[in-house]
Order: C-alpha cells, then structure tokens, then sequence
C-alpha cells in the first residue's frame, strides 16, 4: 500500500507543532501532505491590517458587539478584533457543546498557522523540575521523559526560530540559546532591583519572547520593529509563525502539498497492522468527504482538536476510540489558571518614557516551591507576565482643557499577571456529544473541566505575593484584582492524549507516538502529562522536532 | 485522493446515513460569518435635529483649538455608524433619550431648541448632564463623552495630527528623555 501513496506522511494541522512537523519530515527528505481545517492566509499578502491605523481598520479595529456577541463570544476571551478576526475561529459556525458539562472556553483559530498567528510568543523551556513533579508528587502519571531529553531539541528549535531573552543560570527556568533581550525601561530596571533586594531568591527578568532582536536574513526575517501589532500578522516575520518560518522551510524542499479547507474528522485503523491506515476529511467549502494515506501521521490539530479527532475515531458502533486501551483518552485536560492581576505607581523618573512598543517586557518566575522546604499550601507553583508603561492622561469633563489635558503622559505604571500550574486531574475529561454534531458530521466536545482547590489557594497566594512584592518594591496605590477563572481562558490547554511509559495508563509513548498505533504521533498539547507554570509552546517545537527524528528512523529501519 | 463515492460509502459505514444532512449543508452555501458591516448606517437613529444636536455636542467635547476637532475629524458620522451597526440597541437609548432631556432643558432655560443654542449654552447643558442634573444625564454624558474620544483619538486626524504615529519605531529605547516627546504617541 505504502508504494502506491501520494505522500509519505500527513500531517493534521499547520499551526506550531503541525508546521514544525512539516518543516522536519520534508527536509527528511518525505513527501508531505499538510491539511488545515482554516482558510489560507499567506505570509505578508494576507496580513490584511499589517501596518495600519486603526482608522483603516473595520469598525476602527474595535470588534463590534453584536458580532462579538453572534460569531465571537468564545473568541473574544482570546484577544479578537477586527485586524485579525480573520485568524480565528466562527464560534456559530464551528461550535463545541456550549450548554454541557462545566464552562470552559476553547478559544481555537481558523487559519493555516493556527495558533502561531495569534500566540503570545512567550517562549520558555520547561525546567528539569517540570517533567520530574508528577513522579515526585504522586500526582497525574509520571513523565517518559525528562529536561535531558528535550535539551538538544530545544536548542535546535531555538536556533532556528530565534528567541530573545536574558541568561540568567536559574535551575527552576533555564536559558535558552538566546538572541538578545527586550531590554527593560528604566522603571523596570529600578523596580528589579528594589524587588530582588527586599525578596532574596525571587527575581525579575526579561521576557522571553520569539519575537527577534537580531536578523535572520537566510530566513528573509527581519528583527522586530518594536510596533507591538503582532496579532495583525507581521511582515516581517519577526515573530514564530508557521507563515514566517516552518511553511517556508516546508516550500522550499519541493515535497510539501499544503491543502487549506480540510476538516480531518478521524483516522481510519487497521486492526491487524496496528496501524492508522487512512485519514478522512470534509472539503469545507464543497462538503466532498475525501480520504487519504500515508505510511505517517502526525497529529498537530492542537490539543483539543486532536482529542477530538482520536475520539471520533472509532469502530462502527462502539464509543471507544482505537487509540484508547488505556482508558485515559480525553483525560487530565489542564489549562493555566490565571487572571489574578496586581499593579501600583512608581513614583519619580518622569522625565524618562518609552520609545517603541514591545511585544513583552518582563516576567516573575516561579519562586514557589522551587526545592525549598516551606509549606506556602498548595504544590507547584506560578510566574508573573508584566510591565512598566506611561499612559497618556485622562483629564475628566470635556473640552478644549481636556483635550489640553489628554496631551500629557501620566506617570509610571507597572502591572503584571500571573500564570499557575494547573495539576493533572483525571476526572478533568473531554467527551464527544452523544447526539450533536457541527455541519462536518463531527461529533461535538464537550467539557468537564475545573480548577480545584489547589489551584484556587495557588491564585489567592499570587495575589497576596504579588501586592506584597510591589509594595516592598516602593510602588504606591498597590491594587489587585482576581476574574473569573475559567479554564480554557489562558489558551494554554494542554492533555488529553498523555505521554508515559505504560501503555495501560498512557495514550502515547516517550517519542509522542500513539500506543495503540506505531504510525501515529500526537505532538501538540494533547501530549502533555503536566503543565508547568510557563508557556508550553517551544516544547511542543522542541518535541515535534524530536518525535520526527524518531519516526523517520524507525520508518527507514522498517518498523514503522 | 480517494474518489468521493468510496469516501461517502466509508463514512456511511462509520457514522451512519445520519452524517449526509450537514454534509450536505456543508456542501451548500456556506454563510458569510462575522463580516463587519462598513456601509452607510443601515438605521436612520436621529431626527435632523437630533443630528445637528450630537454633531454640536461631538465639537464641544472635543473642540477645535490648534488641531482639528470633532467635526473635521468625522466624529459625529463615526458615532451614527457605530449606534446603528456596531453596537447593541441598548447602547442606543441613552444617546436618544439624552439628546430629548438636553432638547428640554434647552427650552426650560433658553426657550429655544438646543439645536439653536450657543456654544456656551451648550457647554451649560452637557455640564448640566455630566453633573446628573438633567434626568439620566451623567448616564448619557459618560456614554456619550466615550463615544466621541474613541471616535477622534482613531481617526485620521486624532491618530496623526492630535497625536503622533510612529508606524515602525524600528527601536527601543526604554529611557528617552520626555522633553523630546512632542505629542503623544498613538498606540
């Protein structure tokens, strides 16, 4: 069968770990057919609002509510508007099962790139701490694999996409291989100071971003211009995105097919190879059911996405899916709790502001639990995502004193939030509707997903910390606020199809590929049996990359 | 690719003759979702007269002065656009009921309709309303002022000339001395 195959391998989704996957498997030297269930968006030409005002913008780049509140109500928890509705997903059109189970919010987009054009850029490794916990704990199920692992894998994602950031020797956050940092402005500096002073052992740094300060001209990319309108798409490509520089290095080998519009509804199984023998999709602009084979897949459709699609893969008849003899498919769903806020004044250095606008400034890393013996109350632990900005003022009344008023900055600000581990919990579960599908015949998810009181003390501790740290900093009218915590809402879900050693407790194994079907790898979020406190994306990179080397020796040593 | 027929018989098989009716849908005309609707207002909100009203209340929250104000920047067309299209219809009461009291007002005090009031009376009236001493005044003044600021400060003129943008800072610098700051900067 394989000798008769279009394509050596398909690859499901193009968004960070799918364009990672792509980019790896045809410069192996395989041919690779790449599906999406969103619209094509190229690099540059299809950054509609790249570089413009909000004055040539729809709607003056503000999302109007009665479309927010028909289309967008799940994607306007995740930073949508109309410069770059484009990349998200039409919650009426594409919905989940909003009136089951408990609330959760899948924020998902709806373009070729995926989450790579609307992430963060936040970019950490995870620490040796993060894959050693669940064993330490007793907590969710032991990790395959530890830092060790991932360590020449994230060097070499690292490398290539170029990521900024300070070297700091921590052993809870280690460094990666570094471009330069987004430099602090002079409040940050001061107030990093202060704080690590009055708090040993805690620290400020800067951010850790792909968003680059050097060039890569081999790559056509351009350091960042200090815009700070990442989320409209950046010509650039100053920033990670599958468009900027996995899609690219996928083109150039002549072996990748790219097909936009393709809704990969389950993967077809062979009971006797043990093996997923084909992969079926909805064309969505024509409806046509199409399946297609390879001798790979690799699954990157995001976490949810994938447990979906693995769930929905089942024999006639039966709820249980072929990649499911564990029993844990579609369990330990995490996100990251957050929404807890602090923020206060710093007094003086007003003679000094900011020119440009970056797309990060500083982060607080875990500075609980970090090995130290003290009972704070909860495991693991959180890191703050923050700043120090002038705003213009705001002069109340109306006016020509007003709008004199309106010329002047006010002093300096500094907020931050923080981010916390969310632990793996088997009863936090997915499931698909018994009866409802969406107009692909997919059934739809549902969720039974909470935070628990681990994480509810995690968040009260941030709060008290993180006002306690500003004001022993100097920081004057020191506030803080806490939102409704709804999981789903920091768009950093992750489990689902969890890693681990035993095949009987675990959906795949230490090179992310699936138990139950040796052709299969999973290395999005669905992998992941723990979640950390920081952002996850450069370690789904890091083990795409990893799990291709895998895959493609095993596929040249015939085993797969 | 596989040919459609077989691919249709495979799903039959996998999820029943249940599948066919979204497919089906899926294969028709697939609606157009979420465009943002940037025409004339679809809704005719205000009178003549309330239109004269909000266009002369737009200028006297943001008047002309060295810049331009609201009017030249398109303030009072943005604000018609956005209660007809872009916004819920209960974010439009306020402005209709609010413009009436003020109307009111104006011929309590000055027994002319507020579209003929002075500059002067008008800045009576929306201190009037921004004080709460018009019935549900403070409720229109803080909705309105809203309205008018977003409107100017992402305009042409409000981004470029009130304010100064920088389109591709190109560099950072996290200590540049104020006194070299000549307007604010738009975001």
């Amino acid at each position: 069968m394989a000798s008769t195959d279009r394509y050596d391998a398909i690859v499901i989704g193009s968004g960070i770990s799918g364009g990672w996957a792509a980019k790896e498997l045809t410069e192996k030297g395989l041919r690779v057919l790449m599906l999406d269930r969103g619209h094509m968006v190229e690099h540059g030409e299809d950054y509609t609002y790249d570089g413009k005002p909000a004055y040539e913008v729809p709607a003056r780049n503000i999302m109007p509510d009665p479309i927010k509140q028909s289309d967008y109500f799940i994607a306007q928890h995740g930073y949508v508007a109309p410069s770059n509705q484009a990349f998200y997903n039409n919650d009426r059109l594409n919905p989940y099962d909003y009136g089951a189970g408990s609330k959760f919010y899948w924020i998902r987009p709806g373009a070729v790139g995926g989450k790579s054009l609307i992430w963060g850029r936040w970019s950490f490794r995870w620490s040796p701490a993060d894959f050693e916990a669940n064993k330490r704990e007793g907590i969710g199920g032991d990790w395959p694999i530890r830092y060790e692992d991932l360590v020449p894998w994230y060097s070499y994602v690292e490398k290539y996409i170029g990521v900024s950031g300070s070297r700091e020797k921590l052993p809870y956050l280690p460094d990666s291989e570094f471009q330069p940092p987004m430099p602090m402005n002079i409040a940050e500096k001061w107030m990093k100071q202060r704080l690590e002073t009055q708090f040993p052992g805690r620290k400020m740094i800067n951010a850790r971003l792909s968003n680059m300060t050097e060039d890569k001209p081999e790559q056509n990319r351009t350091k960042c211009q200090l815009r700070n309108q990442c989320g409209n798409g950046c010509s650039f490509g100053a920033y990670f995105s599958t468009q900027a520089v996995t899609l690219p290095a996928a083109r150039a080998t002549g072996r990748l097919t790219l097909r936009s519009d393709a809704v990969v509804t389950n993967l077809d199984y062979d009971p006797a190879t043990k093996k997923v023998s084909g992969v079926r999709f909805v064309d969505a602009k024509t409806g046509q059911a199409e399946t297609v084979t390879a001798r790979l897949v690799f699954l990157c459709a995001s976490t949810l996405a994938s447990t979906q699609i693995l769930m929905n893969s089942r024999p006639a008849g039966s709820g249980k899916s072929h990649f499911d003899s564990s029993g844990t498919l579609g369990r330990y769903i995490m996100d990251h709790i957050f929404r807890v806020g602090v923020k206060g004044d710093i007094p003086g250095m007003e003679e000094f502001i900011e020119y440009g606008r970056r797309p990060g400034a500083i982060y607080v890393p875990r500075f609980r639990n970090n090995g130290d013996s003290e009972d704070v109350g909860f495991k693991r632990g959180y890191g703050y995502q923050g700043g120090a900005y002038r705003e213009p003022s705001k002069p109340v009344g109306f006016g020509a004193s007003m709008k004199q008023g309106m010329r002047k900055y006010g002093g300096w600000k500094f907020q931050m939030g923080a981010f916390g581990e969310c632990l793996p919990y088997e009863d936090n579960y997915v499931a698909l509707s018994p009866d409802k599908t969406d107009r692909f015949g997919m059934p739809l998810m549902q969720f039974n997903v909470t935070f628990r009181d681990n994480e509810m003390r995690m968040m009260a501790d941030a709060r008290e910390q993180g006002e306690k740290m500003l004001r022993a900093a100097g920081l004057t009218n020191v506030t803080s606020s806490v939102r409704e915590h709804v999981p789903g809402d920091a768009i950093h879900e992750m489990g689902g199809a969890r890693m681990g050693a035993d095949p009987r407790a675990s959906v795949l194994n230490q090179w992310s590929q699936a138990h139950d079907a040796s052709n299969l790898f999973v290395t999005d979020g669905a992998q992941m049996a723990s979640i950390s406190c920081v952002n996850p994306s450069l370690t789904f990179m890091a083990l795409t990359a990893r799990a291709v080397d895998h895959a493609v020796k095993e596929m040249k040593a015939g085993r797969v | 690719m596989m040919d459609r027929r077989h691919a249709l018989a495979g799903m039959v098989a996998m999820f029943g003759a249940g599948l066919f009716a979204p497919l089906a849908r899926a294969a028709g005309v697939i609606p157009a979702a979420g465009v943002i609707d940037q025409g004339a207002p679809s809704l005719q909100l205000f009178t003549p007269d309330q239109r004269a009203l909000m266009t002369a209340l737009c200028e006297r929250i943001l008047p002309a002065t060295d810049t331009p104000g609201a009017i030249e920047a398109g303030v009072p067309a943005y604000i018609e656009k956005l209660l007809a299209d872009w916004s819920v219809a209960e974010d439009r009461d306020p402005i209709i009921a609010g413009l009436a009291e003020i109307d009111a007002r104006s011929w309590q005090d000055y027994k002319i309709p507020a579209t003929k009031a002075s500059a002067a009376q008008h800045d009576a009236l929306l201190t009037l309303a921004m004080n709460d001493q018009i019935p549900k005044g403070e409720e229109f003044f803080e909705a309105f002022r809203q309205m008018v600021i977003v409107g100017y400060y992402t305009s042409e003129i409000g981004i470029t000339q009130e304010r100064e943008y920088l389109p591709v800072p190109g560099e950072y610098n996290g200590a540049f001395p104020y006194s070299q700051v000549n307007k604010v900067y738009s975001a």
